[in-house]
């Protein structure tokens, strides 16, 4: 017994070294006060590690050729994307962050959303720095980038681009297919085993069921407002009654439903199911022109409502190069940069400048840019684009997702 | 006393890093579970995640499926091996050799097989295509569901290819130290081949039966892989709710995701005691006989 106890006193001894570890760097700058010029002197010839997710070939090889050389060019810049899911770099800053590891790996995150408001809960990022971009100040409009999901930005995410929800569909399959909730819930009737979703809380699945639950319940004004607990109760179970009247119609009668929009890519493009989904407005012609998909795919939005998104870039608290970080974020919002991501042969990303602030050559470049076939024109698009919810009515979405439909 | 002392003290390279990773991990856990060292402070009270959990219905049906598929892919991987190990050793010695073919999937990650199964037994996977050129299907969707048809077969079916070869590498190494002559013996006292068998030489691998049925239950009851390829939605894996709970929701659910963690933990240990405690009943009841 007296070693046990040994054993657990030497063990709490050891924890506490390996907590206690890891000291604070010493004497590093106060980046926030800095002029860019003196900043993006401090960054010239560094190394800049990019966490983003890696799940899309397409975004990865525009990373990996345009920004690296750009920047490689212009600021002699060593680039190096790290593919890993958004929610798993925030875990690994909080691991960080507990542990007292002032100097990271990590220089610059692709984030938004939840994880943007579970890490800036937790002090997880370095800011606010959008004040010390000349491009943010210059070409976007700060009205449009005041919120993610409805949480506050602060100056703690630099705009990245702009997303929108479609659905895909063969053409050549499907002649006339259903443009609002109400038809959609007919058509999975009468076509049943031929449509599901990917299960909340995937990103993807989670934003179809905000998008019907906009629809349902008579529009997203109501809950911009603020979290109303009472409102969202009432509201709420229209939405869980039209999920469990679709339920024994979809794919493996509702059973399962695919775990993540990867496994929904995959059940579609077997022809396994008639509809995709995504939250990327150019990922069919993407997809067409890597040969991917049939050239008859077509997107569609539905006529009540179509969520879209801005995603960003974040430094974290502890990134080791946090001058580097900056310019690159700077750079990702050139016209430059922006027009190339919005390209869909590169990506097809919508742009977050406010296109009045761009000279007249530049805004018709962005006016003129092919889509592509597969890809809705940006105006029906806007037209039926609806914001993003906040994260107290997604948290309770999800959770009540799994308790009124999934156990059902 | 001192001896032992010189032994630990010359194991303590090795020992003391797993005590101390594992220790504090299974430590972190449950004092997270509590609602301590969180990156944001949760409210509810010390044992507020374990009673939500304890009173939600998904969770015993969850745990009720986890059991279910760790019982069954671990008794048909322990029932296959054993089988398949007897039977190559009561083949000519050269023909032995063809055992090597049940080692392949040893090789194999966890995920590999995953994926094998996935490309095989899908809705429109080889078998079901093999099926519709051979026109004994139609068409892809008169297969039947074998993934995700809500009973986990793909589960089990991934862990049973995984984990035969296992059973046949460790039944066959006791094999090889059993008597042949027993056999023959039992033989010319008339036993029929299962009397052989089961009064025989099951009785001297119910050993390691046992250890191979433990290390293979408990593995599937916690593993995260393979179900995270194959699983169902509901009921789930618990391996994979915690994953969601963890990675894929807001952070107040994170005590949550320690509590399943920790009752996990807690579960194996009290099964691992009460199988040792039954095998060894059970074998001193054996040998009364």
């Amino acid at each position: 017994m007296k070693r046990f106890f040994l054993i657990i006193l030497f063990f709490f001894t050891a924890c506490g070294l390996v907590f206690g570890a890891g000291s604070p760097e010493q004497g590093e700058p106060d980046w926030l006060a800095m002029n860019f010029d003196q900043i993006e002197r401090a960054a010239r010839s560094t190394k800049v590690s990019f966490y983003m997710w890696g799940g899309s070939s397409i975004i990865n090889k525009w990373i990996d050729t345009y920004v690296t050389g750009e920047l490689k060019m212009r600021y002699e810049i060593e680039l190096e994307r790290v593919p890993m899911d958004a929610s798993v770099f925030v875990n690994k800053l909080l691991t960080e962050k507990q542990a007292g590891k002032e100097r990271g790996t990590i220089d610059l995150l692709w984030i938004n959303g939840e994880n943007y408001k579970n890490a800036y809960e937790a002090s997880l990022l370095f800011g606010p720095i959008t004040p010390l971009l000349p491009n943010y100040g210059k070409y976007v409009d700060e009205k449009t980038v005041e919120f993610d999901f409805g949480f506050p930005v602060n100056g703690y995410e630099v705009p990245y681009g702009r997303a929108q929800f479609v659905f895909e569909y063969d053409s050549a399959r499907i002649k006339d297919p259903p443009d609002t909730f109400e038809k959609l819930l007919l058509w999975v009737k009468q076509n049943p085993g031929r449509f599901t979703y990917p299960q909340p809380p995937d990103f993807t699945g989670s934003a179809f069921i905000r998008q019907v639950f906009y629809a349902l319940t008579g529009g997203h004004e109501q809950y911009l407002t603020g979290w109303d607990k009472e409102l969202f109760q009432r509201k709420s179970r229209l939405l869980w009654d039209y999920f469990n009247e679709m339920k024994p119609y979809l794919w493996q009668k509702g059973k399962t439903y695919p775990k993540d929009v990867a496994s929904l890519d995959t059940l579609f493009a077997r022809g396994e199911v008639d509809f995709n989904m995504t939250y990327h407005q150019a990922h069919a012609q993407n997809a067409i022109l890597t040969g991917q998909y049939k050239e008859s795919v077509r997107t569609i939005v539905m006529r009540d409502g179509s969520i879209y998104n801005t995603h960003f870039t974040a430094i974290p608290f502890n990134a080791p190069n946090k001058p580097g970080a900056l310019v690159t974020a700077n750079f990702l919002l050139s016209f430059e940069a922006q027009y190339s991501k919005n390209d869909p042969a590169n990506w097809g990303d919508f742009t977050v400048l406010d296109l009045n602030r761009l000279s007249r050559e530049e805004r018709e470049l962005f006016k003129t840019l092919d889509l592509g076939q597969a890809t809705l024109p940006v105006d029906v698009l806007a037209q039926h684009a609806v914001p993003e919810i906040r994260a107290e009515y997604l948290e309770a979405l999800e959770k009540g997702w799994e308790e009124h439909v999934l156990r059902q | 006393m001192r001896d032992r002392a010189v032994v630990y003290l010359k194991l303590s390279p090795l020992l003391l890093p797993f005590a101390v990773i594992f220790s504090t991990g299974i430590f972190l856990a449950f004092l997270q579970s509590l609602g301590y060292f969180l990156p944001i402070p949760v409210q509810g009270g010390l044992f507020a995640a374990y009673r939500s959990l304890f009173r939600s219905l998904w969770f015993y049906q969850d745990f009720a499926f986890t059991l279910y598929c760790a019982f069954c892919s671990a008794l048909l991987s322990v029932s296959v091996g054993t089988a398949l190990a007897y039977g190559i050793w009561r083949l000519p010695i050269g023909l032995q050799k063809i055992g090597v073919l049940t080692k392949i999937p040893l090789i194999l990650p966890h995920i590999a097989v995953a994926f094998i199964v996935l490309m095989f037994f899908s809705k429109t996977g080889y078998i079901s295509s093999f099926l519709f050129q051979a026109g004994i299907i139609e068409s892809a969707e008169e297969f039947p569901p074998i993934l995700f048809g809500g009973r986990g077969w793909g589960i089990i079916l991934a862990y049973v290819y995984k984990e035969v070869p296992f059973v046949v590498l460790l039944v066959s190494s006791v094999l090889k130290k059993f008597e042949y002559a027993r056999i023959l013996t039992a033989q010319m006292l008339g036993a029929s081949r299962l009397t052989v068998f089961f009064r025989v030489v099951f009785p001297f691998l119910t050993p390691v039966v046992n250890t191979s049925f433990i290390i293979l239950f408990l593995y599937s009851f916690g593993a995260f892989d393979i179900p995270f390829l194959l699983g169902e939605s509901h009921p789930g894996m618990l391996s994979i709710q915690v994953y969601n709970l963890y990675f894929k929701r807001d952070l107040m659910n994170r005590p949550s995701a320690m509590a399943i963690l920790v009752v996990m933990f807690l579960f194996s240990l009290v099964f691992i005691y009460l199988y040792s405690r039954l095998a060894a009943r059970l074998e001193r009841e054996g040998r009364k006989l």
